[in-house]
């Protein structure tokens, strides 16, 4: 039990977002009502940032994040970020492993400029217009997001068939076995990599990773650095008996100056629990006389980066807004021009993007690739991209018509995506969001080349975009409506032909609007009354 | 789906019964289901029955088809674990006509249960997203108030390979193992339109039993329909034409592509029901290609005039 009662909010809070996260992004059977994904996703901070500066909805989460942050410090960092947490996970199992106890590390020197190359890096990411694969990098949650989803779900998926095999035999009904959907290696290596270089990172040196990688825990640090409650130590109670350092995972303690980089905290309150002389606790520190002050040693330099790094924050979330918006502004524009020559020819893409998602370009710069979507998606047609949208869209979610396709019902990764880069549309308006169009070749028909019936594409198409003309002997071969097409790939997937499907769907890189068909009510096909036999 | 026990034990103890090596075990088996109905006509020494009812409420005019059968009785004895083949193959309501409609399923059912059945499963290796098309068919609700066993089609683990050496180019195939080990096979699909050869009703309805639907696209969508009845055939086929889709199928757009014919098919002849379905969508039995392969390979009458056609009126 946590001796501080801050330490046991902390917790609680974790718990709380840490398991509802982590059970949205490993939901395989689709249990998890996708509210409370779109939810948990939502108050992190930077999703909440991109929606709020997009105008993707009013999200005032990031807001009141900084704000904490600005009153008492990285509070999100231990309560609320998945990643932040994930760290104190793998650091129990350490620990549990370790023979010897828990390892206390000692104060450590901030790696500044380091701290700064993420942050700069990430706002130069974001400015030069690569926002969404800078943010699919280096947002903490985002990098969670995939590492649950790409890495966590599989795994689970296959505990689960293990215990539904042996419930099944044991008479237990409620499991059942569900094939594991596994991320392709161009996609699965980015955060395979960060988990097993958080685990080294834990084991070896705490939250260095949040302290020196980390541009959100950056840029909160700059707050926190500043924040109106700070903890501190109290110098008069400290019998300096590093009873706090030994629980301190930032090593950001100084007991030589007995002080706290508060900029490193992240919030996790080990230590005023462990300090028996309670000597460790929130003080005021905008006091015009503050008992704190800087460490002696180094003031200058911590004043300086801090000063640097204010403005830089500032200038950065000023620059991001404005530069997104007017990029969103040049996208409007372009669209606009581009209506015309729209209806006559749409231009391709090879990588085909959700419906909600409007274009390629918006979804590439508000993507941050937390594949919950992707975890969501119950035909699984959505997955990680490797190199098909080019570079700037590594990770991010596609729909690969070779696994599956897009269900003519269905919203959720609309309804879970917590950075407004898929827009909730109306059932109605999805109904007719045309993401790609199908393209048919005759000539690699089964109809054609066996002469025999198929119609495997109609028998999918939801819009009956394709539909069957009468074709040789008593055959019906597929025929392409493009007005009511909306690409949702169903006839290519269904295909059967081999090796190449003789219906493929070309992604459009703007999506466009198809017309709803004015067919009238069906009429009977033998006289109504009787029997036609 | 608390069905799912039921299903484990009953193929544990099929299992166990019927080796696969020992395929015309099954074929016994099948060549009088229930200990009674001739699920394979006999080409000459008996007519077979086709009971066709119209103007009823969907409970009404099964219960008038199975009566006239000879009670559900006749198809599954006490005891008996039953599987029921649906067409709940779409993510679409029941007024869409694409699927077979929920209240005849559960009245199927409960006529099974009736009759002292010990088990009744129910599954379709959907087109749509399984869980999507189970919840909008209406077949989870039908599960949940009747107490039969809603199994997942999907899971490829469920199908087993079999050899079909009847098959002209279905040759072997992997099928859902409820059809394999239960004691008795009651289809019920819907009556469709169908893009490719014309009409979904009975025999094409029996794709869904079947893992690779691809196979029978890619190698000659009708001879595989026909063939897959030379391996198994339901013991009693009913044939939901209450509103038929009537063109856009199988999928359908709206329900603005079904008419409503209020009409319940029963047989246990596979090929004269689809006949009869033909009939109804204005084709030619002959025109359906599975219908003219299947009555070509002898599996059942495809000429109406040689069926026993009982016509029933209930308003």
């Amino acid at each position: 039990m946590p001796r501080s009662r801050l330490k046991l909010l902390r917790v609680i809070a974790a718990l709380v977002v840490f398991t509802g996260l982590t059970a949205a992004l490993v939901d395989f059977r689709g249990l998890v009502p996708t509210a409370l994904g779109h939810w948990l996703a939502s108050v992190q901070l930077v999703p909440s940032l991109v929606a709020l500066v997009t105008g993707a909805s009013v999200s005032l989460a990031g807001i009141i994040i900084i704000g904490v942050t600005l009153a008492a410090g990285r509070v999100y960092c231990s309560a609320i970020c998945p990643l932040g947490i994930l760290q104190d996970v793998v650091a129990r199992i350490v620990a549990w492993t370790r023979r010897k106890g828990t390892r206390s590390l000692p104060y450590a020197r901030p790696w500044t400029w380091l701290r700064q190359l993420f942050l700069w890096g990430t706002v130069a990411g974001v400015a030069a217009g690569w926002s969404g694969l800078t943010l699919a990098l280096l947002d903490p949650y985002s990098n969670f997001g995939r590492i649950a989803a790409d890495i966590f779900r599989p795994l689970v998926t296959l505990a689960n068939n293990a215990v539904a095999g042996l419930a099944n035999a044991a008479g237990i009904g409620t499991l059942y076995r569900v094939e594991p959907q596994w991320t392709g290696a161009g996609a699965l290596h980015q955060p395979a990599i960060l988990l097993a270089l958080l685990a080294v990172l834990v084991a070896l040196r705490g939250r260095l990773f949040c302290n020196t990688l980390c541009p959100v825990g950056t840029f909160l640090g700059l707050l926190a650095q500043r924040a109106a409650f700070r903890l501190a130590i109290d110098k008069s109670a400290c019998q300096k008996c590093a009873a706090c350092l030994g629980v301190c995972k930032s090593q950001c303690i100084n007991l030589r100056t007995s002080t706290i980089d508060f900029s490193r905290c992240v919030a996790c309150y080990n230590c005023i629990g462990a300090c028996q002389d309670r000597g460790i606790g929130y003080r005021f520190a905008w006091a015009r006389q503050a008992n704190i002050r800087p460490a002696p040693t180094a003031p200058d330099l911590q004043r300086r980066a801090f000063i640097t790094g204010t403005a830089v924050a500032v200038a950065a979330s000023l620059g991001t807004g404005s530069l997104l918006l007017a990029q969103v502004q040049k996208l409007r524009a372009n669209r606009a021009r581009g209506n015309d020559r729209d209806q006559n020819e749409p231009e391709p893409s090879n990588a085909i993007c959700p419906p909600g998602a409007v274009s390629v370009d918006r979804f590439l710069e508000r993507c941050t690739a937390c594949h919950l979507c992707i975890s969501a998606c119950p035909t699984h047609v959505l997955q990680p991209a490797f190199l098909e949208y080019g570079i700037a869209g590594m990770m991010m979610p596609r729909l690969d018509f070779a696994r599956s396709f897009c269900a003519y019902t269905c919203r959720t990764c609309e309804e879970v995506c917590p950075d407004g880069a898929i827009s909730l549309l109306e059932l109605a308006d999805k109904q007719v969001a045309r993401i790609g169009e199908a393209q048919f070749d005759e000539d690699k028909c089964i109809v054609k080349t066996k002469g025999t019936d198929c119609a495997a594409c109609s028998e999918q198409c939801p819009t009956q975009a394709v539909s069957t003309v009468p074709y040789g002997r008593n055959l019906r071969l597929p025929r392409v409506n493009r007005d009511l097409c909306i690409g949702c790939g169903g006839c290519e997937y269904a295909c059967p032909v081999l090796p190449a499907k003789a219906i493929t769907v070309t992604g459009l890189r703007r999506h466009s609007q198809a017309q709803k068909s004015a067919e009238k009510k069906a009429v009977a096909p033998t006289p109504a009354g009787g029997f036609p036999f | 789906m608390k069905s799912r026990r039921e299903f484990i034990k009953t193929g544990l103890a099929l299992g166990a019964t019927f080796s696969l090596a020992d395929l015309h075990g099954l074929f016994a088996a099948d060549a009088s289901p229930g200990g009674g109905a001739p699920a394979i006509p006999a080409t000459n020494a008996s007519r077979s029955v086709l009971i066709a009812v119209r103007d009823g409420s969907r409970t009404a005019m099964l219960d008038k088809a199975i009566a006239e059968l000879g009670g559900m009785e006749r198809f599954v004895k006490k005891g008996q674990t039953v599987v029921i083949k649906p067409n709940i193959s779409f993510d679409a309501p029941p007024e869409r006509g694409s699927n077979t409609d929920p209240e005849l399923l559960g009245h199927v059912v409960t006529l099974c249960f009736a009759a002292g059945a010990k088990s009744v499963s129910f599954f379709d290796h959907t087109l749509d997203q399984w869980q999507r098309a189970y919840a909008a068919s209406g077949a989870e609700r039908v599960a949940r108030e009747t107490g039969a066993a809603l199994v997942p089609g999907n899971d490829q683990s469920l199908y087993r390979e079999v050899a079909i050496p009847r098959g002209v180019q279905l040759r072997s195939a992997r099928v859902h193992s409820l059809v394999l080990d239960s004691d008795v096979f009651i289809n019920v699909p819907v009556l469709k339109h169908h893009g490719g050869p014309l009409m979904s009703a009975c025999m094409k309805n029996l794709m869904g039993v079947v893992w690779d639907r691809r196979f029978y696209h890619r190698n000659d969508l009708n001879q595989c329909i026909a063939d897959f009845l030379t391996f198994k055939q339901p013991a009693l086929n009913i044939l939901d034409a209450y509103h038929p889709m009537v063109r856009n199928g199988p999928h359908g757009r709206s329900v603005d592509d079904v008419v409503e014919m209020r009409t319940l098919l029963a047989s246990t002849d596979i090929v004269a029901i689809d006949a009869a379905g033909a009939k109804m969508l204005g084709l030619q039995p002959a025109e359906v290609g599975y219908v003219k392969l299947a009555a070509d390979m002898k599996l059942g009458t495809m000429n109406l005039d040689n069926v026993d056609i009982r016509r029933f009126k209930l308003a």
